[in-house]
Parts: C-alpha cells; structure tokens; sequence
C-alpha cells in the first residue's frame, strides 16, 4: 500500500529545495555598482628622486625605488577593470611610455614596466616642475584618465619666480594628484658617473643655487653689483642649498592648488591607497553579479533541514520524556513523605 | 589539475554532509519487532546508496557555495609566430614628415604612419609575444616580452605624445637585447628597429652588441625611415673624405648590423607605402613554428556542483513516491 508522500515534511522540503535548484539555473544575477579607477601615474626621475630618504624593511631607499615599490604595491589593490598608464617626467616635460591598462589582464607587464622604471632612462637633464606639470596636463588632455604626478618638488635649477608656469589653461579641465615623494629633511642627493656607478653626492658647487634666466624680481637698487646687461643678478656668488634635496612640499601644495589638482604626500601604501580611491577619482561600473548562491544557500539550508528535524524531534521528546521521569520521581519522593 | 576555492571558510559546512549518516531521510515506519525482519542485502545496499546520494548532495551545494574553480592553467601549443622587440625611435625628427616637413593635413608624420602601421602588424600576429623599448637620449624600457595585444597597442598610441631628444641608438639596442634575457629559447627573436636616423656606435657599446646579438640569436629588422635629400643606408658618399661614422652614421650602422654575422635584413622606406611593404615583408618572412604556452583561464565548477546536486535531490525526490507507509 502506498501513502501519499505529500503528506510528509521530508517532501515539501526537497520539492522547495529542489525548485531553488532549478530557479538556479536561469542564472540570476543583481546589479551591483563598484567603483574603477583609471590613473596615469607620471613619475618623475630626475636626480633629487635618487636622494634615499625613505625606509623600507630595516632598508634605505630612494625616493624613486620608494615610489616604484609603492605603485607596484597598489596595482594589486585596485580593482580589475581598472586601469593604468605610465610615463615619466624629467626636464621641462613628460613622456607617456602606455595609455592605460586594465590592472588584473595587464598586472604583469605594468608590473615589470614599473620595475624597469630607472633615473637612467631620463633623456635630458634639469627638472622644472612646474613646467613638466603642465606639459604633462596638456600632453594628458586628449587621454580620459586621472592624472597622478608623482615628485619631490625639487626645481633645479631653482625658478625665478618672474617667469612661473601659468596654469590658468589647464585649471579646472582635469582631474587628478600631486603626490609628494621624499621626506622634509634635506639629503644628499647621490652622483654617478659616465658608467653610471656610484661617485658620491652632489656639492654646493656642481649645482646653480639661483635662476640667472632673464631679469631678477627683486628692485636693482638692492641687488648687490647690478649691471643691467652684464650682471642682471648681482656680482655677488650665490650661496643655497640646492645641492640637498627635501620634499618641497608647501610649494608643491600651491602648485596643485594652481592646477587645480588635489596633493597627497607619499608615505606608505595604504595611505597611498586610500588617498586615490576617492571618489572624485572613481567611476561608479555597474556589473552584473551572479546570484546563484542565495538559490543553492536557501536548497542546502531546507534539504539539511530533512535530516536535522527528526533529530530536533528526537531530541524534544528526550527532553519531555526526562521532565517527565523528573516529576514523576518527585511525586514520588512527596507521597511517600 | 589544479582545483580551488573562492571562499575557503564555506568548507567548514562540508560537515554538515554527515549528517545523512545518522538519520537516512526516509519516514520510519513503526514495526512490532525489529528482529522478526530478515536481514535483507538489497535493502541495506539501497540505503547505502540513498545516505551516499544525500552526502554527495550536500557536499555538491556546499562546494558550489565556496566558488570551486578550476585555477589558471596554461598548455603548450604551437603556433605561427615569433618573439618581436619593437625598438622605437622617439627623437624629434620622427614628429616630421618624410619630406622633412611639420606634418600637414595631406601628409602624415613618420611617427605616425610608424604607429598605425605598427598597430595594423600587431593585429595581424596573434600568436606572437611583443615587447616594446624606446629611444632617443636614453632608452625607455615600455612593456616586456608580453601576449597581451591591448597593452601593446596603449603603448603603440602612446607614441602620440611629442618626441622626445636625439637618437642614441645603441643604449636602445642593448636595451631591446636585454629583454630577451629571461625569455626560454623558442621561436625566432626578433628585434625590428623603426627609426629615422642612426648615430655612431662608441667603441665600447660596439663590443657588448656584438656578443650580445650572437649569444641570443637575434634576428634583425631596420625598418629605416628615410627623410627626403638626408643620405640613406645604402648611399656611398661621393668625397672618401666623407666616408666615416660621424658623416655618415647611417652607412656605417648599416655596415655594422650587416658585420654581425646575424640574420638582418634593412628596408629603406621613403614613404608610408615602402613602409606597408616592409611590414608586410617582415610579417610574410616571420612565420616559423613557434612554441608558446597558451593560458587557460580558471574555469568555474560551481555549476557544475549545481547540477550535480540539482540532479541527485530530484533522484531523491523520485524516491520518495516510492516509499511505502504502512
């Protein structure tokens, strides 16, 4: 004689589980926003960038390996479909070596770009910042990508301030950081020779401590020796320290401020991290993700369920059965006082 | 074979598949006396088989749960391709056109018929492995020995940007050679110079190219890019006076990659349809057996382990019209 198995819990519950299953199969999926980034990282490798002001494992390094460390560092914390250029800046301007790349397919090749990122690769000497930012901006303007300018604000030689980049062109168009590399002590900055070996630091005398391009801001009256055509600077030598190198950060702050760019100080990776994925940098993707785990999640938890009700029942009638014996031994207990 | 999960800590619910073990699912049926049953082989073998459904069942939704995956693998294959360094020259001169002019609407620059037709070659070798290193003063290591296109092609387009300062072609050529180092030897290696001009090798640099070329096998392409009324690669000059590395630097790297001993092969292209031509030489030569390793994208399983469980509660459904209840 056979029952009607409906009448049976077990049923019901594999039928829905079941059911779950099947539903499964049509692939649900939800949108859910999250957010990409898009970055081309300009960084600069000039000299200043070889001054080793920064710390890593118990290790000195230089601004520039700091820098390299630190980017290689974050590419593995974006998220995939993100995306990111290179270039490099020295001189007056910058170069762009790959328009971006999406982070997760392309995380070897910027990886060993990043790595092969070398202060030799600089094709000419001088490094004008505020030029090189601005050539960078222009150059970049075409690209649909965050700017990220990394340096250590180093001018050298230093500007004369009566002939400052102007960047009212730019302000405003795009968007991206200034990040400044090195610390706000002044270092050394190491020198190498034709074989690029090592060949000890930079002294006060290899290295101009002022602009002698064009004419002098200050009054004539008070620059010591003037001559307008043959000593538009005065007679006097000048002495500085431009020889080390710090990171200029109160002038990169106006700078970024003139540009409209927002600055961060490089420090370490996570800092790094947290000061990019902003949101005035992030572009909101909707993706479609698969759903199909809250299917199967609902069919494991009512087909577990077949097997842990009866041990649920079981264990209920243990528990009546024990209050029960309990109360019986103690109306025994009772009528025999 | 390799398989893993997405998310580990969902394992733990594997226990949760032992539980079939104590309890068979099925509705007890009261019995008078147990002993008064014959042991009957078929009916245990049949519970067995209905507790090992159940556990695999469990095990199937809790293993789709944790993202099983097949990982990443790759397979050897061969194909039609070879390992190309793209030495790219970045000076100035490249900003202009063949006829030595600021590029107008009618003529393009050299850099930029050098960039599409770069894109259109790229294009056309799937198979092959590209890396790309620049020059001009100094070299630019762009992108290593690499199969993926899209990044050659974001760094073919970033030639777009201004050039840069002069031609110091040997750092460049070391450059290009030293990419191949941690390259296994399989396929040909390829080295395709595009440039507009040459520059005296020092003495020094002359050596290590040399040994460098013939300890990796080169193969060399110059794909010479020749500006209008500038002396070209084959020229002889007319004065003997003329006849050194300083005036003639071009000549004289022609005759010092044709001194390697190595396979190489000059085009001397005056306009972009020389150029068509070469490119689509090099692309025609270049076609030999080539050994690489295809890359397998991690497979997902969890569907898999959906549709095994799907299947098994339907069984077990199934057998539930079969249960009698007396």
């Amino acid at each position: 004689m056979s029952s009607k198995p409906y009448q049976n819990y077990r049923f019901w519950l594999l039928s829905l589980a079941l059911i779950a299953m099947l539903v499964s199969f049509s692939r649900p999926t939800q949108n859910q926003v999250r957010p990409i980034y898009n970055y081309t990282f300009i960084i600069d490798i000039t000299r200043s960038m070889n001054a080793a002001d920064y710390q890593l494992d118990g290790q000195v390094l230089s601004r520039l390996d700091y820098v390299k460390h630190s980017l290689r560092g974050l590419l593995a914390k974006l998220p995939c479909q993100s995306k990111i250029g290179l270039g490099l800046f020295t001189e007056r301007r910058s170069t762009l070596l790959f328009e971006p790349i999406e982070v997760c397919q392309g995380f070897n090749d910027i990886d060993t770009a990043l790595a092969n990122v070398d202060w030799r690769m600089a094709w000419a000497a001088d490094s004008r910042i505020a030029s090189g930012l601005l050539n960078t901006l222009d150059i970049l303007q075409n690209i649909d990508t965050h700017v990220i300018f990394i340096t250590d604000g180093q001018e050298a030689p230093p500007v004369n301030p009566r002939y400052r980049s102007d960047f009212t062109a730019v302000k405003g168009k795009a968007k991206g950081m200034v990040i400044g590399a090195g610390g706000l002590q002044a270092v050394p900055i190491p020198k190498f020779n034709n074989k690029g070996e090592p060949d000890g630091f930079y002294r006060p005398d290899d290295v101009p401590h002022r602009s002698t391009f064009g004419e002098s801001d200050l009054n004539p009256e008070k620059i010591v020796g003037y001559n307008a055509r043959n000593a538009p600077f005065g007679s006097e030598a000048a002495v500085g320290g431009e020889h080390l190198s710090a990171l200029q950060e109160n002038y990169l702050q106006a700078l970024s401020a003139e540009a409209g760019l927002h600055y961060q100080r490089l420090t370490n990776v996570d800092d790094l991290a947290t000061a990019l994925q902003i949101s005035d940098f992030a572009e909101q993707k909707t993706t479609p993700v698969d759903v199909r785990w809250q299917a199967a999640m609902l069919a494991l938890g009512l087909y577990v369920l077949v097997y842990v009700w009866p041990m649920a029942l079981c264990l209920k009638s243990w528990i009546t059965a024990g209050r029960r014996g309990i109360k019986a031994i103690s109306k025994m207990h009772q009528t025999h006082v | 074979m390799t398989l893993a999960v997405d998310t580990p800590w969902w394992l733990a619910a594997l226990l949760l598949a032992v539980l079939p073990l104590f309890n068979n699912g099925i509705q007890p049926s009261t019995y008078p006396w147990l002993v008064m049953l014959p042991i009957d082989p078929l009916s245990q073998f049949i519970s067995l088989l209905l507790r090992v459904c159940a556990m695999v069942t469990i095990a199937a939704l809790v293993l789709g749960l944790a993202g099983l995956h097949q990982s990443e693998q790759s397979r050897e294959r061969i194909a039609y391709g070879a390992n190309i360094v793209l030495l790219l020259d970045r000076s100035n001169s490249m900003d202009n056109t063949f006829a030595g002019k600021t590029p107008d609407g009618a003529n393009e620059s050299k850099a930029t018929a050098a960039r599409r037709l770069l894109s259109s070659f790229v294009g056309q070798r799937p198979h092959d492995l590209l890396g790309i290193a620049e020059y001009s003063t100094a070299p630019l290591f762009v992108l290593p020995l690499t199969e993926n296109k899209a990044a050659i092609h974001a760094a073919i387009n970033a030639t777009a940007t201004p050039a840069l300062a002069y031609t110091h072609v040997s750092k460049g050529l070391s450059m290009a050679l030293d990419m191949f180092k941690e390259q296994p030897l399989s396929g040909s290696r390829i080295v395709l110079l595009v440039s507009d001009g040459a520059a005296a090798i020092d003495p020094d640099s002359e050596l290590q190219l040399r040994l460098a070329f013939k300890r990796q096998n080169i193969r060399l392409y110059w794909l010479f890019l020749r500006t209008a009324n500038s002396p070209g690669i084959f020229d002889k000059p007319q004065d003997p006076r003329d006849d050194n590395a300083g005036a003639m630097p071009e000549r004289y790297l022609h005759l010092f990659f044709a001194s390697l001993n190595i396979p190489y092969q000059a085009y001397q292209a005056e306009s972009p349809d020389a150029m068509q031509q070469a490119i689509d030489d090099i692309n025609r030569l270049e076609h030999t057996p080539l050994h690489y390793r295809e890359r397998i994208p991690k497979r997902d399983l969890s569907g898999d382990c959906y549709l095994w469980a799907t299947g098994l509660l339907a069984v077990l459904l199934a057998v539930k019209f079969f249960e009698v209840k007396r």
